[in-house]
């Protein structure tokens, strides 16, 4: 009897959300921590280099190699060091590795002596450059700046600029501001974090307590439980959800350029499918303690590293670019940003919304398979 | 006889608010050395609170407890020897098998190794050793009970306050749990117990019974029932707690 | 003598999880080993859309290089502008390159073509790149072109990289990633701790145990150092013999530094046990503290970029000390000359926080 059921679950939601509203230090946490970590992650999480300290050791001493110099220190990242530490004095090789080594300095540029010769005789000449490769991504970048630098000098010197014409226009971003990439994605990713942690504690706690043994004895199904205990925290974390895009909104001026139903409908999917997995750790683990440390292992490094919340996804190995594809926030990072800063529809994102589904209904469906084996084990 | 001994408890003008909220309302008594005392009251009634403030667990809000003429604010470290207490609940750890709770509380309470072997090689003695090696979830609240008392016992408390020992355990394993608790009061041992169970207090010395953090009828349970003329403590009790209630 | 007993059931406790055995042992090194393949923000197979317009044979020759690059794949698209738009919103494509022939006054065709290059600024990281290197690749075109010099140029860099001369990435983040085990693993193990006692009853009777405020303290915090060490080790051993990763420094400092460090987190941990009053709020408190400790750190990205403001808290975060060394020791093999001032202020941060820990704990015991 389809009615029957539908009471019966609806007495689980009214009990779990009777759980949720009387304890509100833990309710005003889920709201607010949140908030506090957008916005303390929302200044802080990016990884524009706006500074390029470099030294540089000029061996030839020509006009040519001071107008190169020139060319370094006109750029608005490059801060140039060409004296010693005591500021006179040119500054040596030796002393140079030095503070590379103690991370004054980004780069040594090593201009050659014979730069003028070189250049008139046709020759190939090569400007040395030292770079701290520990951070790979600022190596990467500082190289690339570099090239970029010598590349235009030399094109500016050859009149190459008059022959070309190139013209970029950057959409939806035209800033270029990181934040408006990370911004999303945090939303994105503590969104799924809040989810999980909801439902993971759900059942454990149930289980700590001993309350659980009522759960097993009562007429309800395994399904009816898992559902029933699912459904208020989709409210709960809907609700927060709201709360963080208003303030990503307002507070950091994130644009909202596509429709705010659209996001709504796939942020609804992608709660459930984070409380999905809560439930199913949550169904797993003995403690609240070993739900949490599973919620925050199986959410945390994941969800920041195989789902392009910081590095992207193009770039992963194959294998790793597999398992990306069953990682929620994969799929909503690309909605959320899509429909915040594109304008993107519902029709572009048939395929992702359908994955959280499926996801979604395979993590329930495993959930309900562990706690029915349990329920059977303590019967 | 030798001159009246010093009372094991004395506890007097006892009081302890939770902000605007009091929960103990200066209340007096005392407990004889070998006697065993029953605490009775409706759950709410302010039991705990008085047991754990007796304990010194929980801070006193005004008034004194003495134990053995000492006062327990001043020298709490030497009372804590004389004191055993077992908590609502039993107080085990649940995810250790009963001999790795023994162990552990022994071994905090600094019992010799030696000693401490004896005292488990005892329990082993009393029940079925794959009972032991359970961990304590998962077995029976009587088994906990015992453990749980045994325990209590082990640092050789001279005076012993339990709270609810017996709620959540069947009827028969509530009665061999008072026959040790006699064995205790044999052995020279002063029992405070609380319960909510009324029927428990026929085992009992003396009761005392409190009622929304105040003392509403003290003595002897046959003497009380005699004074105000009731067949049972239940009665007594109902009409203690509604003459309270008027005035 | 009694701490023993409380270290030993503490670790117990422990062991009898099996699944929280599994979490602090195995995903650990799963962790790593993802990690150890996955980081890197440089940009490699980027989806790139050509569009063709020129006629001249200059424009197929740029086409060529970009297509020889290992940075981008290239689709070649019609030139219907909804067509290519639409890509660009979905994120199919990152970036479109449109190449038409140049004309002069007269209108006659150029020798090298006109190029539009649009992006998709939302990821503006990967955007910038690429759009500097077509830069490259289109000018450095036609300087060989003019020069004559084959592929090479007449000025060009010519990079070495220290300390990284391979520039991987796990060699940076494999050794952070170690601090960040250590981390995760005692901010959970001990953020509940005094919680989970006082909600399993058994508080009131460790209280009234004759152990010291001390010596709780103590043995609740070093069963989780221990296991903490556990994991640092053996993460250690996976960033070395797995990825080869060089170690070039004190591994006397390393686990100094550790240690250390361990005093600061594990105070915090207490810190958050007695301040919580159930394992719920525990948990969330640890998980947001993990999350700051985490990002703050120049774990992913680097503390340079933090507004000033905010640096505050990362000058506080003791994780930002620890990782700094762990890199300056794996990495540079640098010698405490080069971290003592890192060190100290972190030993500042552990005093501070055991202090703030140990009041709190003791006004929480004597309640």
């Amino acid at each position: 009897m389809p009615s029957k059921n539908m009471g019966r679950i609806k007495a689980i939601i009214v009990k779990e959300f009777f759980h949720i509203m009387r304890d509100p230090r833990s309710l005003t946490m889920v709201f607010f921590i949140p908030l506090v970590m957008i916005f303390i992650l929302g200044y802080s999480v990016s990884y524009d280099l706006n500074r390029i300290d470099a030294a540089v050791i000029d061996l030839s001493q020509s006009r040519l190699s001071k107008q190169l110099v020139q060319a370094f220190a006109a750029n608005r990242i490059f801060v140039i060091r060409t004296r010693g530490n005591n500021g006179h004095g040119t500054l040596s090789l030796a002393a140079a590795e030095k503070m590379l080594r103690q991370q004054k300095i980004k780069e040594i540029i090593v201009i050659p002596a014979d730069l003028s010769r070189c250049l008139a005789e046709k020759r190939q000449c090569s400007i040395g450059l030292i770079i701290d490769g520990s951070d790979v991504n600022i190596a990467n970048l500082v190289y690339q700046y570099d090239e970029r630098i010598i590349l235009e000098f030399i094109a500016a010197m050859k009149g190459v600029g008059q022959l070309l014409k190139i013209n970029t226009k950057i959409f939806f971003n035209p800033e270029a501001r990181s934040q408006f990439f990370f911004i999303p994605g945090l939303v994105a990713v503590i969104l799924l974090m809040i989810s999980a942690m909801l439902t993971s504690l759900s059942v454990a706690k149930e289980r700590e307590t001993g309350s659980i043994a009522l759960l097993f004895i009562s007429p309800l199904k395994s399904r009816e439980i898992i559902i029933g205990k699912t459904i208020p925290y989709i409210i709960v974390s809907l609700l927060d959800g709201v709360v963080i895009l208003l303030f990503a909104r307002f507070w950091f001026g994130i644009p909202l350029r596509g429709s705010l139903a659209v996001l709504l409908v796939f942020a609804l999917l992608y709660i459930v499918s984070g409380l999905a997995l809560g439930i199913l750790i949550s169904a797993s683990a003995p403690t609240q303690r070993t739900a949490m440390l599973a919620t925050l292992l199986i959410t945390m490094l994941p969800s920041f590293l195989l789902s392009g919340f910081i590095f992207p996804l193009d770039s992963l190995s194959p294998v790793l670019r597999a398992i990306s594809y069953v990682i929620p926030a994969t799929y909503f990072l690309r909605i959320i940003r899509g429909v915040i800063l594109k304008g993107a529809e519902l029709r572009h994102f048939l395929f992702d919304g359908g994955m959280l589904i499926a996801l979604s209904m395979v993590l329930l469906a495993a959930a309900t398979r562990k706690f029915n084996r349990q329920r059977k084990a303590a019967q | 006889m030798s001159a009246p001994a010093l009372a094991a408890i004395t506890v007097s003008d006892l009081s302890k608010n939770f902000g605007h909220f009091q929960a103990v309302k200066g209340i007096s008594f005392t407990v004889a050395p070998g006697e065993i005392v029953g605490f009775l009251g409706p759950n709410g009634a302010g039991k705990t609170t008085t047991i754990k403030m007796i304990t010194g667990l929980l801070k006193i809000t005004s008034g004194t407890v003495l134990i053995g003429g000492l006062d327990n604010r001043k020298h709490l470290a030497a009372i804590k020897k004389k004191l055993g207490y077992m908590s609502q609940k039993f107080s085990l750890y649940p995810l250790l098998t009963a001999m790795e709770n023994i162990e552990f509380f022994g071994g905090i309470s600094g019992l010799p190794p030696a000693e401490l072997r004896l005292h488990m090689a005892r329990m082993e003695e009393q029940v079925a050793s794959d009972i032991l090696g359970q961990k304590i979830q998962d077995v029976p609240p009587g088994i906990r009970q015992k453990v749980a008392l045994f325990v209590c016992l082990m640092p050789e408390p001279e005076i012993i306050l339990l709270d609810e020992p017996t709620s959540g355990v069947d009827p028969e394993a509530r009665r061999l749990f008072w026959n040790e608790l006699y064995g205790l009061k044999k052995h020279g041992k002063t029992l405070l117990v609380s319960t909510h169970n009324l029927d428990e207090a026929e085992y009992c010395d003396r009761i005392i019974i409190i009622h929304n953090g105040e003392i509403v009828a003290c003595g002897e349970p046959e003497e009380l029932l005699r004074q105000k003329g009731k067949v049972n403590i239940e009665e007594l009790f109902k009409d203690a707690i509604q003459e309270h209630g008027q005035n | 003598m009694k701490l023993f007993y409380l270290v030993k059931k503490e670790l117990i406790e422990i062991v009898r999880q099996k699944e929280l055995l599994v979490l602090m042992f195995i995903a650990p090194v799963i962790q790593i080993i993802i990690l150890g393949y996955v980081i890197s923000t440089d940009i490699r197979h980027v989806p790139v859309g050509i569009v063709n317009l020129a006629k001249g044979q200059a424009a197929g020759q740029i086409i060529q290089r970009v297509r020889q690059t290992q940075l981008f794949n290239v689709r070649v698209l019609s030139d219907r502008s909804e067509d290519y738009l639409y890509l660009l919103k979905k994120g199919e494509v990152k970036t479109v390159l449109i190449f038409r022939d140049a004309l002069d006054r007269k209108r006659s065709v150029q020798k090298y073509p006109e190029v539009q290059i649009l992006m998709d600024g939302m990821d503006s990281n990967t955007s910038m790149i690429a759009a500097g290197y077509f830069n490259g690749i289109i000018k450095n075109y036609i300087l060989n072109d003019m020069e004559k010099l084959g592929q090479g140029l007449p000025l060009s860099g010519q990079a070495v990289f220290r300390f990284n001369p391979q520039l991987r990435s796990i060699n940076y983040m494999g050794p952070g990633i170690v601090g960040f085990l250590l981390t995760i693993i005692t901010m959970f193990l001990t953020s509940a701790s005094m919680v989970r006692e006082k909600e399993q009853q058994t508080l009131d009777t460790l209280l009234i145990s004759p152990l010291s405020t001390l010596e709780i303290y103590i043995g609740k915090a070093l069963p989780a150092a221990l296991i903490g060490l556990a994991d640092m080790v053996i993460g250690l051993v996976v960033v070395v013999l797995w990825f080869g990763i060089p170690f070039r420094g004190n591994l006397f400092y390393l686990f100094l530094a550790s240690l250390v460090y361990l005093a600061a987190i594990l105070s915090y941990a207490l810190l958050i046990s007695v301040l919580s009053a159930t394992t719920q709020q525990a948990m969330f408190f640890a998980w947001f503290s993990l999350m700051i400790f985490l990002l703050m750190s120049g774990f992913f990205t680097p503390v340079d970029n933090i507004p000033p403001l905010l640096r505050v808290l990362a000058d506080i975060n003791p994780l930002r000390y620890l990782i700094k060394i762990i890199r300056e020791i794996f990495l540079k093999g640098n010698s405490i000359a080069f971290f003592w001032k890192d060190l100290l202020v972190l030993s500042g941060i552990a005093l501070t926080l055991m202090s703030i820990s140990l009041l709190n704990f003791k006004r929480f015991i004597s309640k």
